[in-house]
């Protein structure tokens, strides 16, 4: 009778439970439209910047270089709808570059020196590997190309670079606050409704853990007796631990809200990436350099098994909430 | 006693049996294996708009299956490494006969008919030399092997039967992978993989083969597709670096270098280094590729190797043409010239033309790895 009394008394209290905000409003609102914004007037700055002062070293360049990348870092994983379009995202972030892309191509600019590309029009036509952030990355840390000549078409090419940058952000933040929020608050559009709105943000979820795990962690790591530190991400400015840093802590809040309001998962969530925050913040080892030295290398091993395993945990727990079961055919593999 | 499975077959044999044809049947243009809500297997037949026609009971999951292009008879492969595959009779849904490779092999999954029906030919691994081989087996009445040969590599895979030059030939993607059953679906031999397309006689003769070049040679050609004029769509799954950039599909004509599609394209990444299915469009002017991993499908055009189109479909990966002289799938949608067909794990159909997509039908099943054109 006792635990029939508690049972119910346990009903009660998840029906009573004070409802939360509806999960995609929260999302959109609190996530996914400040950071589409953040992102836009940060690129903004940084075009600015870059048109005013070309020297690679000079700190107001690199703090608007820094706060755009950090604020697109922030919103990688929100890789559908407008991000997509016109494949705004890999103009703004063509990594991993397994083969030189990018350098090749900038070396090619460089060399041609062509006027045409430094309007707005061509350097949007010019190839994706050149564009957007890890391009101006190599343009402002690598002395190959900080330091590259000619110096004034160097700095009319990391302005225009920098322009670039600048329209796509403004053009996704845009399509989010014109149209895009709007059909994932009511389900229509692109989703036919609420139910496949949530399971897209899920699948971001999914798309961010996965990204840490096998390509900002995985990358580097590559095998014990074959680490390749020259594989981290933006390891040139000292950034790819950083950015691991950075994704748990934009992922966390996504996990959390798509949890609803399911209290032990909620805090089994907090409690992971809480975890794994702490871990990453712990390594101190900004280049992720680390991967070559065993004692270091454990723990950034540690750091992607718990990216793992909080990909599993999102799978069992939360995905099924959210109706989407373990894909039968993408986990076969055939 | 008679049981039904020996009278049935029996009745084949002696050609006693009233002309059955898959007109009992609806006349279905497509076959896929399913697994159904209550964690059992099947094979379902479609009509060309997505329909359900009939579905037969399978013992285990499924993967490809190959029909008889007059009886209404299909042959339902076991999921990689499989030891048997059901001969299973389509109207009623009784199992006719199980055919098991010789001793030392497993089936890999795909099989085809000669147009006349007389003899099937199925991909097989010898495990213990790791050599890939192609079984051939009678059809006429009572299955019984007949004979084998070398498929021309390591892990032949999909298998289709192309008509070239008057003749008529086996067309393999061997994949490469060296795989044993007591290891799974282990991969054992990563570092010396040589995927190639062998092309070969019905008799076993190489007429041709095609590899690609040392920077792909850990790309894994999997699945295939067949254009009218007889060109080879493949489609591969990449065993290397993640995040390495890498063409999914190719085009191949003997005689010709082979053709990568859209591989200047950051999309591809999309697929995850995965592709699933493999198609052409009816009229031959796109090439589709689907990848459950990335629940993606994207089109490219044959002619320029851009990619046209891509559509997102969570766990995507059974493609097929759309039927030609198929009505528009969907108010709106263009004629079927350049339609396609694709299955989810989701229980869904869809049909795709241009940056249109449909939903044909939704079925309380997961619809798996291939859908297999009829006839």
């Amino acid at each position: 009778m006792k635990h029939l009394l508690f049972a119910l008394a346990a009903c009660a209290s998840l029906i009573t439970a004070p409802a939360r905000a509806d999960m995609v409003e929260e999302i959109l609102g609190q996530q996914i439209l400040p950071g589409m914004q953040a992102l836009a007037d940060s690129s903004h700055r940084l075009a600015q910047a870059a048109e005013l002062i070309c020297r690679p070293g000079a700190s107001p360049l690199r703090r608007a270089y820094r706060e755009a990348f950090d604020n697109w870092i922030r919103v990688s994983h929100l890789r559908f709808g407008p991000t997509e379009t016109d494949n705004r995202a890999f103009a703004l972030a063509f990594w991993p570059d397994s083969r030189g892309k990018t350098p090749k191509t900038l070396v090619r600019h460089m060399r041609a020196a062509d006027p045409a590309l430094l309007t707005p029009e061509g350097f949007a036509q010019s190839s994706i590997a050149g564009r957007g952030f890890y391009a101006l990355e190599f343009m402002y840390f690598d002395p190959d190309f900080s330091a590259a000549r000619p110096t004034e078409y160097r700095c009319a090419l990391v302005a225009a670079m920098a322009r670039d940058i600048a329209t796509n952000a403004a053009a996704i933040h845009q399509d989010w606050r014109d149209s895009y929020a709007q059909q994932m608050r009511n389900g229509t559009g692109r989703y036919t409704d609420k139910t496949e709105v949530k399971q897209e943000l899920y699948k971001a979820l999914n798309t961010g853990l996965q990204l840490l795990a096998d390509m900002r962690l995985g990358r580097p790591l590559g095998t014990f007796d074959r680490p390749r530190p020259k594989r981290a991400e933006a390891w040139r400015s000292g950034r790819s631990q950083h950015h691991i840093l950075l994704s748990l802590q934009s992922l966390r809040p996504l996990a959390l809200a798509l949890a609803d309001d399911n209290a032990p998962l909620r805090a089994h969530l907090e409690a992971v990436f809480d975890k794994a925050i702490a871990r990453a913040t712990a390594l101190d080892d900004p280049r992720l350099s680390g991967v070559s030295n065993p004692a270091k290398r454990l723990r950034i091993e540690a750091l992607q098994q718990e990216v793992n395993d909080l990909r599993a945990l999102i799978e069992s727990e939360l995905g099924p909430s959210l109706g989407v079961l373990a894909g039968f055919n993408s986990l076969d593999g055939d | 006693m008679t049981t039904r499975r020996g009278f049935l077959s029996g009745l084949l044999a002696t050609g006693l049996a009233p002309q059955a044809s898959w007109a009992d049947l609806g006349a279905p243009a497509l076959l896929s294996a399913a697994r159904a809500a209550d964690g059992s297997y099947l094979l379902a037949g479609l009509s060309a708009d997505g329909a359900l026609r009939f579905t037969c009971p399978l013992p285990g999951r499924g993967h490809a299956a190959a029909a008889h292009p007059q009886r209404p008879e299909a042959v339902a492969f076991a999921r990689r490494p499989g030891r048997f595959a059901d001969v299973i009779d389509c109207r009623s849904g009784a199992y006719l006969t199980r055919l098991e490779p010789p001793a030392g092999h497993h089936f890999y999954g795909h099989g085809v008919f000669t147009p006349d029906g007389r003899q099937l030919f199925t991909t097989e691994n010898d495990y213990e030399t790791g050599r890939g081989v192609i079984g051939v087996w009678s059809a006429k009445g009572a299955y019984h092997r007949t004979s084998s040969f070398a498929s021309g590599g390591i892990g032949p895979h999909d298998m289709l039967l192309r008509r070239h030059n008057n003749s008529t030939e086996l067309v393999v993607a061997n994949g490469g992978i060296a795989t044993h059953p007591d290891s799974g679906r282990a991969k054992l031999n990563l570092a010396e993989m040589r995927p190639n397309l062998s092309v070969l006689s019905l008799s076993g003769d190489l007429r041709d083969r095609m590899e690609l070049g040392p920077d792909l040679q850990l790309n894994s050609i999997r699945h295939l597709a067949l254009a009218k004029d007889g060109t080879i769509g493949f489609a591969m799954q990449w065993q290397g670096d993640i995040g390495a950039d890498v063409p999914i599909v190719g085009l191949y004509s003997s005689g010709t270098s082979p053709r990568l599609m859209a591989e200047e394209d950051p999309r591809l990444r999309n697929l995850q280094g995965y592709g699933g299915s493999v198609a052409f469009t009816p009229d031959g002017s796109r090439v589709a590729v689907t990848s459950p991993r990335g629940g993606v499908v994207q089109v490219m055009n044959c002619a320029s190797t851009a990619m046209l189109h891509e559509h997102h479909l969570q766990d995507v990966c059974g493609l097929a043409p759309a039927a030609t002289g198929l009505a528009p799938a969907a108010p709106g949608l263009p004629p079927a010239a350049t339609g396609l067909l694709a299955s989810t794990g989701t229980g869904l159909i869809f049909a795709l033309n241009g940056t249109q997509l449909a939903a044909l039908n939704q079925q309380d099943l997961a619809w798996d790895n291939h859908l297999i054109p009829l006839g």
